[in-house]
């Protein structure tokens, strides 16, 4: 207990390591097909084979792709949809239905029709993250605009501010942090968007990927997929927390941010 | 400073107000305070103080009755008017300075360069006060950055950049700690008398009304019950608190407020 108090981050990795020889020596040992449950050692190959040989790049790059179109556009028009609808009530009661009734309908079972739409390749799988992205960022705004601090508003119609003034100056800003959670949430369904998009939708990318080594039944590559698509998830996570600290840098912490 | 009363600068003549659905707060209120004096309006948590504050600034209109300041009929926020809120309610998004600019910049009067001659009389202000307050070094930083001694500073500040001619302060000291809350007592004072500026000045406290007011008011339950004159001399310093007379006016506001309570 102590060392783990001590040295937390060496002990982490000390059980990684600790756990991947467990499971390498139980595959060596029990004779597994490396059809079912490939070694560490053949999946560390396989990945290692396909990045020197660059087999994997243009699947990464596409994925990559896909992943960034589809939050840029669908977290803008989810925000751009919460602002009309944080701000106008009569939207509101129209169209709030509606909004409600598209968040149920489970997203992924449209990536077909959206094949139809839009043809394979990249645009299904985009529209399909942007969609999954739009709801977060809608929901989160929205909310955000209607509980501003009441005082606050007070001052600014005591400076009389004009309504795009306390729009922009007071109500946007001061939803911030409402606004980044939304965009922490949608980064992480946007990937699910993005691979599974691919399943279906397209030839290219690490969600069709792992499509093609099931039908060649290369399962240590398939693991190898498995652990870049993770690896891209845990980046771009990442990235948005810091973007997310320097944006809210001066706000005061209601214990919410990490 | 001499309060002429028979010109009042800010004049509330028979001012109600109910929210819906409640019974009234303020009922039949007259209330006339001469220019250049500092007016403190004292009462119990929800007697209507903080609704009377906000009727005189314009942000809520009377059923009844009227507002008016310098003459005019106060039917929407003016400004004219500087009001400090209960809690300092700075942006956390922007730095010291821009706070205080914040009245200056929603009016258009400094664009977002740093030119023009309007604008430039605003900075010089916005840097008169801050230097006024002790506040100069942290012109650049942010208001989790400062203690709420400090925030409630930048609030008053913010209040005054534009030479109001009138400052309505809804208990802006009530969180602070004692000692500071004194010290803002008596930079609050020297301001404005330096300014020659009209207050209202809404508390719970009566030590803090006698401290600062030329003329305190009670009410109770919506209803305005005295108006006494405080001829304590000015400007005022720590020891007024503890000579006799002082304690003889909040005895006198004391009992004031006791009769006719529950």
């Amino acid at each position: 207990m102590k060392l783990l108090q001590q040295f937390p981050k060496t002990v982490a990795w000390v059980m990684l390591l600790v756990l991947l020889s467990l499971w390498e020596g139980c595959v060596q040992w029990l004779d597994f097909s490396p059809l079912v449950l490939p070694a560490p050692s053949l999946v560390v190959a396989a990945l290692w084979r396909g990045l020197i040989t660059g087999y994997l790049w243009p699947h990464m790059a596409q994925t990559a792709l896909e992943l960034v179109l589809g939050l840029g556009l669908g977290c803008s028009l989810g925000f751009l949809g919460g602002v009309v609808l944080g701000e106008s009530a009569l939207t509101r009661r129209l169209l709030m239905p509606y909004v409600v009734t598209s968040q149920v309908v489970p997203k992924l079972a449209l990536v077909p029709l959206f094949i139809v739409w839009f043809g394979f390749g990249t645009t299904p799988t985009v529209v399909i993250t942007a969609l999954i992205c739009f709801f977060p960022l809608l929901e989160n705004t929205m909310t955000g605009l209607e509980h501003v601090d009441a005082q606050r508003l007070e001052l600014f119609r005591m400076l009389g501010a004009s309504r795009s003034q306390t729009l922009w100056r007071l109500k946007i800003p001061a939803c911030l942090p409402g606004i980044w959670a939304g965009i922490r949430v949608a980064v992480v369904l946007a990937l699910v968007g993005a691979v599974v998009g691919e399943f279906v939708g397209s030839s290219k990318g690490l969600g069709a990927l792992i499509i093609a080594t099931q039908g060649s039944m290369d399962t240590p590559l398939m693991f190898a997929v498995l652990f870049l698509i993770t690896l891209m998830g845990l980046v771009t996570y990442h990235i948005t927390l810091a973007l997310e600290r320097y944006a809210l840098r001066t706000y005061v912490r209601k214990g919410n941010v990490e | 400073m001499t309060p002429a009363l028979d010109s009042p600068f800010l004049n509330l003549q028979g001012v109600s107000y109910t929210y819906p659905g409640w019974p009234p707060v303020v009922q039949g209120v007259d209330w006339r305070l001469a220019r250049g004096a500092f007016h403190c309006l004292v009462g119990r948590s929800g007697c209507g103080k903080t609704t009377l504050l906000k009727l005189a600034a314009g942000l809520l209109q009377p059923d009844s009755g009227g507002v008016w300041l310098d003459g005019q009929a106060v039917t929407q926020p003016s400004p004219m008017a500087g009001f400090v809120f209960q809690s300092p309610t700075l942006l956390d998004w922007l730095t010291i300075w821009d706070n205080v600019l914040l009245p200056a910049q929603l009016r258009g009067k400094v664009s977002g360069k740093l030119s023009g001659l309007v604008g430039q009389k605003v900075r010089d202000k916005a840097a008169t006060l801050l230097d006024a307050m002790g506040l100069s070094a942290y012109a650049q930083q942010y208001p989790y950055q400062l203690s709420g001694g400090q925030q409630s500073r930048v609030a008053i500040a913010r209040a005054l950049v534009l030479d109001p001619a009138v400052l309505l302060m809804d208990e802006p000291f009530a969180a602070l700690d004692a000692i500071t809350r004194e010290e803002l007592q008596m930079e609050l004072l020297n301001l404005c008398r330096s300014q020659n500026s009209t207050v209202m000045f809404v508390t719970h406290d009566i030590t803090e009304a006698v401290f600062l007011a030329d003329r305190v008011v009670v009410m109770d339950r919506g209803v305005m019950t005295r108006d006494v004159a405080i001829d304590l001399p000015r400007p005022r310093t720590g020891a007024v608190r503890y000579s006799v007379e002082f304690n003889q006016l909040c005895a006198h506001l004391r009992a004031a407020m006791d009769v006719g309570a529950p």
